[in-house]
């Protein structure tokens, strides 16, 4: 259990898990909703209704492998910080932008394959998702811009040296 | 002024790490694409998804080098993370040039119904540089806190750290007296960083005073010469610790060891750091 933890938080890899796999669903569902609007202008045809949804997909799968992980770098906030708060919103707001991308993708299934262009209400669920996306995503910086979560978690013993050769006071280790 | 928005400062997170996202989904996502037209040639159009997934992917990664440029810029020069940020930038630079050659070769090439081996094999050594210089940018904040608690701070922080050396001080009984030219230049609210005989301090200018405190933040030992202000205190860039610069003493957590201070004082019109015994010790 213990390790399956770690493995979540990254520590096998230096380098926290979920902002990696963060960019996937961040970089694919925007980009749904930019091929949906260029499908609209007649741009790329069929091969943009497909690009669409692939990038759709694509993001689903990372979202799904992304939330275990971050999952567990906010059950690592104590509940009283600020930035415990940012993340339960984070995360709520992910949670309704997965779902609104696998209706949208439920409901390309049938005319991907065909469709020189995007329906109305998948581009609007792209649109909607998007924009929830953006400011969750937002959220998700200001946890570690702003309140320093995973900063300097793996690399404190690096520090910790760096302070001590700066002949800093000292916590207790 | 445009630093500072390109710093992504009004929006008090950096703009870089926004962007990113975009080449790095955009360019993995041309690559399998790739690999599901080897796999399944009868689908239609996947060479020429990829290609437009490679083409956003690009511009986008042009987009992002533009405040990556300026983050890049304002690492201290002798910071632990300086070496590693112009690694991170050298490697994007090539994964920019090795994606317009495969762009150029792909755009002969669009209605193929399986791509062909060499723009394949670009993608395939792009995507590997590619997640070695995006690893390399996530540890640049993640372990080196680049950019980490930035927007906070109002005023330029120090470029360089001041090295200087007790041996031509003037020693004033167990003090020693080492002047430091550089403090008097300093406006309210801005920093030097200075290290006298392996003691890294920072050196303040708050309300017209000048204080001296130990560089590293009690907690994870942020830069607080990279600090901002609030009254008398001094916050952590990392984790929001704050002290009160006149004693050290921690005035909001996490960080619950007070800090080291230093005196400064002027000596027959030179400012400077008074340095004692008691500073060689752990207090």
């Amino acid at each position: 259990m213990r390790s399956l933890l770690d493995f979540l938080k990254g520590k096998w890899l230096g380098h926290p898990l979920h902002p990696i796999l963060a960019h996937v669903p961040m970089a694919m569902w925007p980009g749904a909703l930019i091929f949906d609007l260029l499908s609209q202008c007649q741009i790329g045809g069929n091969a943009m209704v497909r690009l669409s949804f692939y990038a759709i997909i694509f993001g689903l799968a990372a979202a799904l492998v992304a939330a275990p992980t971050g999952l567990v770098d906010w059950s690592g906030i104590k509940k009283e910080k600020p930035a415990w708060k940012i993340g339960l919103y984070h995360m709520s707001l992910n949670l309704i932008v997965t779902l609104l991308f696998g209706v949208n993708l439920a409901l390309r299934w049938q005319t991907f394959r065909e469709a020189s262009e995007v329906d109305r209400i998948p581009l609007l669920l792209s649109a909607v998702g998007t924009l929830i996306l953006i400011i969750s995503a937002y959220l998700g910086g200001r946890m570690v811009y702003e309140y320093g979560i995973s900063v300097a978690r793996m690399s404190k013993k690096k520090w910790r040296k760096l302070a001590a050769a700066g002949g800093a006071n000292l916590p207790p280790e | 002024m445009l630093k500072n928005l390109l710093e992504g400062k009004p929006l008090r997170h950096p703009i870089h790490p926004m962007l990113v996202h975009f080449p790095i989904g955009f360019l993995v996502v041309s690559f399998l694409l790739d690999l599901v037209s080897l796999g399944f040639p009868e689908v239609p159009n996947l060479v020429r998804c990829s290609f437009y997934a490679m083409l956003f992917g690009v511009v986008t990664a042009l987009l992002a080098a533009v405040p990556g440029f300026v983050d890049y810029s304002d690492i201290r020069r002798d910071h632990a993370g300086k070496a590693t940020a112009t690694r991170h930038m050298t490697l994007n630079l090539m994964v920019v040039a090795i994606y317009g050659i495969n762009l150029w070769l792909r755009s002969s090439a669009l209605t193929d119904f399986k791509i062909s081996l060499v723009p394949l094999l670009l993608s395939l050594i792009g995507i590997v540089l590619l997640s070695a210089s995006g690893y390399l940018g996530g540890r640049l904040v993640y372990d080196e806190g680049i950019a980490v608690g930035r927007h906070k701070r109002k005023t330029p922080t120090p470029q360089d750290t001041l090295h200087l050396s007790t041996e031509t001080a003037a020693k004033a009984g167990e003090a020693i007296f080492v002047s430091v030219p550089n403090a008097e230049h300093l406006r309210n609210g801005e920093t030097l960083r200075v290290e006298i005989e392996r003691q890294a301090m920072t050196i303040a200018r708050i309300d017209n005073q000048l204080y001296g405190f130990q560089e590293f933040c009690t907690h994870r030992f942020g830069p607080l010469s990279e600090g901002s202000f609030h009254g008398f205190n001094v916050q952590c860039p990392w984790h929001n610790s704050c002290f009160d610069v006149r004693t050290g003493k921690v005035t909001n957590g996490p960080a619950k060891v007070d800090l080291k201070i230093f005196k400064i004082e002027t000596r027959a019109g030179k400012v400077g750091v008074l340095l004692t015994k008691a500073h060689d010790q752990k207090t």
